[in-house]
């Protein structure tokens, strides 16, 4: 009896807590990853690994195992973290697209391969070496087509059908232990003048080499990749349009420049000049050539996706031919699953302790008017994060500086966060909670870092 | 062997650590603060050079390389060039396009200044031979400096034109000083040295207006001369013509410290002022002067505030009791900012009893070699603020732990405010800093260190600053101690710090940028 009465009267505590919580929404309700996936493929990979290592050879034996183990740290880190997606139907649906190429190309069916998408920000795709292949979200949702993911797959999977990393690992090896290299740096070491000049020559060289070799198997994995999407029924114009838009990726933003004036000026708080005023600048004249002892040439393969129009030319004739269609498996989910990456991409930026990128992306979801609580929770939060971080003196972890390779928008949020002094920057975001806390009332998330804002706002007033 | 082989690889595989705001040198067998420091235009950090030797090329000569960053530690460029061995990086200024360096061999005893456009590339090269008897002076003062707030302060920036240069010279038998403009547009340069009617001259760099460079000049009749003569020299910006000689004794004797454009961009000029009669030297000032003047010298107004009549009162109202702990005010630095207040920057010290002094005298029974019975005693920071109409309107006292110098004995009797210039010139013993004014003058930050001891807390060195914004004060403090073998904090841009720690058993340089609150 007693026993009823306590859980009667717990129960009805719980009822009101939830009456109350239906009403605060979460701000955003993320793609909810399976672990038991996630868990599977990193049992996978510890196998692979267990192969790999049991078939190295006695000479060098030690540099391979070092080299292997450094490989799947990076697969562990991947594969166990939240980075990587394995939400139900993102996850069948890079599946699906990979089925279709394999099902169209026998040599690939007996692959231990393991294809995730990941939430990096990145536009990339990777083949580790091992049967694990990556797809960024940062890449995802700039393409146009399914084909297009189609077309990265297949370039991925050349690689690893070619073995291209484990080709590069075993180069890496054979070179640190040359003799010629071992020759060279016991000439260099005896020398009394311009040893350094001797050593970077060297480096210079050696660097190059590799540089090449990864060049070579980069123009091998489009080749070998084209023939197997030749296969697989897509259209072929999806190679071309795929490699103009890697070419132009760096300079690609998801949202129009913010415009910090108007997003962080308020009724009972404005926006100030001094923040953002030009300063001079130590060769503000300077040619970015200049900066640089490199040559266009060593510049380009920097890039993310270097020689693009260089790739191009040599399959173009090839692609052409190849008829086919833009969508095979699903061309709605393809938008649905974008447009859901956008926010999660953003959020991951701030998960990886970068606040200031995460801020200024929000800024520009929220002037687009694009997942708008989210963005109004997440400049409350990055700005209440920041205001704490700049009080200890540990803003410069956390925040990126002024740089030419930023865009001018996201140069001007830097600015305005090396200047703003902690006070101000208290009164801002509790302006800018106070702005939007009507719309916002619903959210729990919110209200509790409006009343952060509030909080340290006086501590500013008492003092 | 092994480590070069290791560096290689490391180099090979793009091991490089450098990210926004910090970077990190592995390899870095040695630390010395003289080949680092911030590049400044006024007193706004642009931006930190390193000076290093990359390689030797022959037995006489290195190749050097002097890395360039702006002021968040992104490289902007590396100069590498060859030159003797004895070849060391001395100071660096930016004028808001250009950039100068001066380098000097002391082998061959000469400097070189050289200029950097805003290309990044070499536009000129200014060359001083020094005489023997110049270098031995030189070596003495100006290269002995190596403080950042001492050595930085022979070469100022004239925007978009070039950069004056003042540091001490010989002249035969006159220690005196010498003026150097260099053009950064076309190749040009003057030198004005002082030598007419003295023995012995100081000058100070007091500001550019109207074209004209005004210098403080104090000249000493000889070597034990305890009341030179003050005034101000204007040299044509163009030509280094002396265009006017202005005493700054009338009423009383004026000793301008800075001089500012303000009031609709008028040149002001202020300092401490003395008896007409009185040793500058020696005496306590009498309070703060303000004088209005053209670019002819010609003096437009002049205000003075007395300590005991205007700030006297004013101090006693709102710090009873604390003057007397502070002692007497050694004056770092004016600023004034957009809203036309002037701001006051001093520091405390006063003498005290010395136990140690007196148990010294007591065995010694006052005979030589004993230690003063008096000490020196550093105490706390102070700002006393001015309207644009130059009447006091505010003093604030910034508690600091208090330091001690003991003195040798005899020095009783040196009056107190020499004593201020000995802490600052011969013990370095003030915690004070430096002070940065952002460019549009809406604040200005003052920075000094500190020891503190705080039961079951923090116990080691800080960095603390107070800064004026828009006319509101904030404090905020670092704390310095850390697993390094050598931690300096650096200025940086207004209202920020460089904080550099030195790992000796890693051989790796760690620098951050961090704000202060």
């Amino acid at each position: 009896m007693k026993y009823t009465a306590v859980t009667t009267l717990s129960f009805l505590i719980w009822a009101g807590t939830l009456s109350l919580s239906a009403q605060l929404q979460p701000v955003f309700t993320f793609q909810k990853d399976d672990t038991t996936v996630k868990r599977k493929y990193y049992n996978e990979a510890l196998k692979k690994k267990a192969q790999l290592i049991s078939e190295i050879k006695k000479e060098y034996s030690k540099d391979y195992k070092t080299a292997y183990n450094d490989m799947f740290e990076m697969v562990e880190e991947l594969l166990l973290s939240h980075r990587t997606v394995t939400e139900k139907n993102a996850d069948a649906y890079i599946k699906a697209v990979t089925e279709k190429i394999i099902n169209a190309n026998s040599e690939l069916k007996n692959l231990d391969l393991r294809i995730v998408f990941t939430r990096d920000f990145l536009p990339n795709a990777y083949s580790v070496g091992d049967g694990t292949i990556a797809f960024n979200a940062g890449l995802f949702v700039y393409l146009h087509t399914e084909a297009e993911m189609a077309f990265i797959i297949c370039h991925e999977l050349a690689h690893y059908y070619l073995k291209h990393s484990l080709s590069r690992l075993d180069r890496y090896v054979q070179l640190k232990n040359s003799d010629s290299l071992k020759k060279e740096i016991k000439r260099i070491v005896k020398e009394e003048y311009r040893v350094n000049e001797q050593v970077e020559r060297l480096l210079k060289n050696y660097a190059f080499d590799m540089r090449k070799h990864s060049r070579d198997k980069e123009a091998e994995a489009d080749k070998v990749g084209l023939q197997f999407f030749k296969n697989t029924g897509y259209s072929g114009a999806s190679f071309i349009t795929t490699m103009q838009l890697l070419d132009e990726i760096d300079d690609t933003t998801l949202f129009q420049s913010a415009d910090l004036r108007k997003l962080l000026s308020f009724p009972n708080y404005t926006f100030k000049e001094r923040w953002v005023k030009k300063e001079s600048i130590i060769f503000g004249a300077l040619d970015p050539e200049e900066s640089s002892t490199l040559t266009a040439k060593e510049k380009d393969s920097l890039k993310t996706h270097p020689d693009c129009s260089i790739r191009i030319a040599l399959l173009q004739a090839d692609a052409i031919g190849i008829v086919g269609k833009d969508f095979l498996i699903d061309q709605t989910y393809f938008y649905q699953l974008q447009q859901a990456f956008i926010p999660e991409l953003v959020e991951e930026i701030f998960e990886s302790n970068n606040l200031s990128f995460n801020l200024y992306l929000n800024l520009q979801m929220l002037q687009e008017k694009k997942y708008v609580p989210l963005a109004i929770y997440s400049v409350a939060r990055n700005l209440n994060i920041i205001y704490q971080q700049q009080k200890e003196h540990k803003l410069g972890l956390i925040t990126d500086s002024e740089n030419k390779k930023y865009t001018e928008g996201y140069n001007l949020l830097l600015r305005m966060l090396s200047r703003i002094r902690l006070n101000e920057l208290a009164e801002m975001n509790e302006a800018f909670c106070s702005y939007y806390s009507n719309q916002m009332n619903n959210f729990k998330a919110f209200t509790e870092e409006h009343e952060k804002a509030i909080r340290n706002k006086n501590i500013h007033i008492n003092n | 062997m092994r480590h070069l082989i290791v560096t290689v690889l490391l180099l090979i595989s793009c091991t490089t650590f450098m990210q926004a705001q910090r970077m990190t040198v592995e390899n870095v067998h040695k630390a010395s603060a003289r080949n680092a420091s911030a590049i400044k235009e006024g007193s706004e950090v642009k931006g930190y050079y390193f000076f290093f030797i990359s390689d030797k090329i022959d037995k006489k000569t290195n190749e050097y390389t002097l890395r360039i960053t702006d002021n968040a530690l992104k490289l902007l460029k590396d100069v590498k060039f060859q030159d003797s061995k004895h070849v060391y990086i001395i100071e660096s200024s930016f004028n808001g396009t250009d950039l100068i360096f001066l380098l000097y061999n002391d082998d061959e005893r000469t400097f070189e200044y050289q200029v950097y456009g805003a290309d990044g590339k070499r536009k000129h090269s200014y060359n001083r031979q020094l005489t023997k008897k110049e270098e031995r002076f030189l070596e003495a003062t100006y290269l002995a400096m190596n403080d950042d707030d001492e050595t930085y302060k022979g070469l100022y920036p004239i925007e978009n034109n070039g950069f004056i240069s003042v540091m001490p010279s010989r002249e035969d038998k006159d220690y005196t000083f010498q003026v150097d403009y260099f053009g950064t547009g076309k190749k040009k340069q003057w030198t004005y040295i002082p030598t007419d009617g003295g023995k012995k001259f100081v000058g100070d760099y007091l500001g550019t207006y109207n074209g004209v460079v005004f210098i403080e000049v104090l000249r000493f009749g000889g070597a034990f001369d305890q009341k030179p003569d003050s005034y101000i020299i204007g040299l044509n910006l163009e030509t280094g013509k002396k265009m006017f000689e202005k005493p700054t004794d009338g009423k009383y004797r004026f000793y301008p410290a800075s001089l500012s454009l303000v009031n609709g961009g008028k040149a002001y000029i202020y300092g401490e002022y003395f008896d007409v009669d009185g040793n500058i030297m020696k005496d306590k000032s009498k309070g703060f002067a303000f004088w209005n003047i053209d670019e002819n010298g010609k003096i437009l107004s002049e205000k003075y505030l007395g300590w005991d009549t205007d700030m006297g009162k004013y101090l006693s109202v709102n710090s009873k009791g604390k003057i007397d702990d502070f002692g007497f005010m050694f004056l770092h630095q004016f600023v004034q900012t957009a809203d036309g207040n002037i701001y006051a920057v001093g520091e405390g010290y006063k003498k005290v009893a010395s136990a140690l002094g007196i148990l010294s005298t007591i065995a010694s029974r006052g005979g030589s070699g004993r230690a003063s019975v008096t000490k020196l005693q550093v105490t706390d920071m102070m700002i006393l603020t001015f309207d644009q109409n130059f009447n006091i309107k505010g003093a604030k006292v910034y508690d600091k732990n208090k330091n001690n110098f003991e003195m040798s004995g005899g020095y009783e009797f040196v009056s107190t405010p020499l004593l201020g210039k000995m802490i600052k010139y011969q013990y370095g013993g003030f915690d004070y800093a430096y002070t940065q004014v952002s460019s549009d003058l809406t604040s200005f930050s003052v920075c000094y260190s500190d020891f503190v001891k705080e039961k079951g807390s923090y116990k080691g060195g800080t960095f603390n600053s107070i800064t004026v914004t828009d006319g509101k004060v904030t404090t905020d403090r670092i704390n310095t101690k850390s697993d390094a073998k050598f931690s300096a904090v650096y200025p940086s841009k207004q209202g920020q710090v460089l904080i550099m720690d030195y790992f000796k058993k890693d051989k790796r340089l760690e620098m951050h940028i961090e704000k202060l609150n």
